[in-house]
């Protein structure tokens, strides 16, 4: 299935790509586009104006997601704090993580397009629910 | 003619009642530091954050049931610009100030109360230099008062 979103992946679409891609529709093709009227009619729209698939309530799109697909494994959830704060930042989760995950994709973004963001963010995204995945299940943070 | 900035602007309009979405609305922008061009527009200096920022909110003005829209503009002339530019590096030196005064203020706590207010206030900076889009000369000595506030706490007892 073909999925689009605005082009310029930062850390909210970087991590939506991610999940998409583990968690939703593993066949998932993604479409970066610049505009929502340039969305592919056969494509899910997601983290953009008026996708069903965006921030909604105060939530981010990484969020919207997890609830929509009733994805509730707590690893994704404790994943989505941290996303949630590196995208908006405002002070609704306690997230240390945030900032470091903010300024990566940030830099990421500089240096690669949209396609390699999404691609090289995927691998990073798999550490950190490793990370969080052994923080749960051990209570405390993983060495 | 000098290169002029690029600004993205929301204008907007909410229901008067409830007023919920509008105060929520007020606390966003306000954190994003945008500058009140007139009475429901507002501008940011044009990057990807900033107007990907201002479009949820149109997003959220629309869900509330109002109308919003996104405009890319520059200023026809320089000295509209810098007054836009004006305003908003005084509003942000005037959250530098008391970041000022409340780090000279905590010289007087005990300690635990000094290491919450350092704590708080390193935060206050944080949140302030992300919508420092025209640093003022009060930028530095905010910086500089927090920090030592912080390595008197540092010292070993």
């Amino acid at each position: 299935m073909r999925w689009a979103t605005r082009a310029g992946c930062h850390v909210d679409r970087s991590a939506c790509a991610w999940l998409i891609k583990r968690f939703v529709d593993t066949e998932a093709e993604f479409v970066f586009v610049d505009d929502p009227d340039e969305v592919p009619a056969d494509a899910t729209a997601f983290d953009m104006r008026g996708a069903d698939l965006g921030h909604h309530d105060g939530d981010c799109t990484f969020e919207t997601i997890l609830q929509r697909f009733g994805l509730d494994d707590p690893v994704l959830w404790d994943v989505a704090r941290i996303v949630h704060e590196a995208d908006l930042d405002d002070q609704r989760y306690d997230a240390p993580e945030a900032c470091g995950l903010d300024v990566i994709a940030r830099g990421l973004s500089m240096v690669r397009d949209d396609r390699e963001v999404v691609e090289i963010a995927a691998a990073l995204f798999d550490g950190l629910y490793e990370h969080r995945r052994r923080a749960l299940l051990l209570g405390r943070e993983p060495a | 003619m000098a290169e002029r900035l690029k600004w993205v602007f929301l204008a907007y309009r909410l229901p008067r009642e409830p007023s919920t979405p509008r105060i929520a609305l007020w606390r966003k922008l306000r954190r994003l530091g945008v500058v009140q061009v007139l009475d429901n527009l507002v501008a940011l200096p044009l990057d990807a954050r900033t107007r990907e920022q201002l479009e949820w909110l149109a997003d959220e003005v629309v869900d509330a049931g109002g109308a919003a829209s996104i405009w890319l503009a520059e200023a026809s002339s320089a000295g509209h610009e810098r007054e836009l530019a004006r305003r908003m590096s005084d509003a942000i030196a005037e959250e530098y100030r008391v970041v000022i005064q409340v780090a000279g203020e905590a010289a007087g706590q005990s300690e635990g109360q000094r290491r919450r207010t350092a704590e708080r206030l390193k935060r206050d900076v944080r949140a302030i230099r992300s919508r420092d889009f025209f640093p003022p000369p009060e930028a530095e000595p905010a910086r500089r008062a927090v920090a030592a506030l912080n390595a008197v706490l540092e010292v070993p007892r």
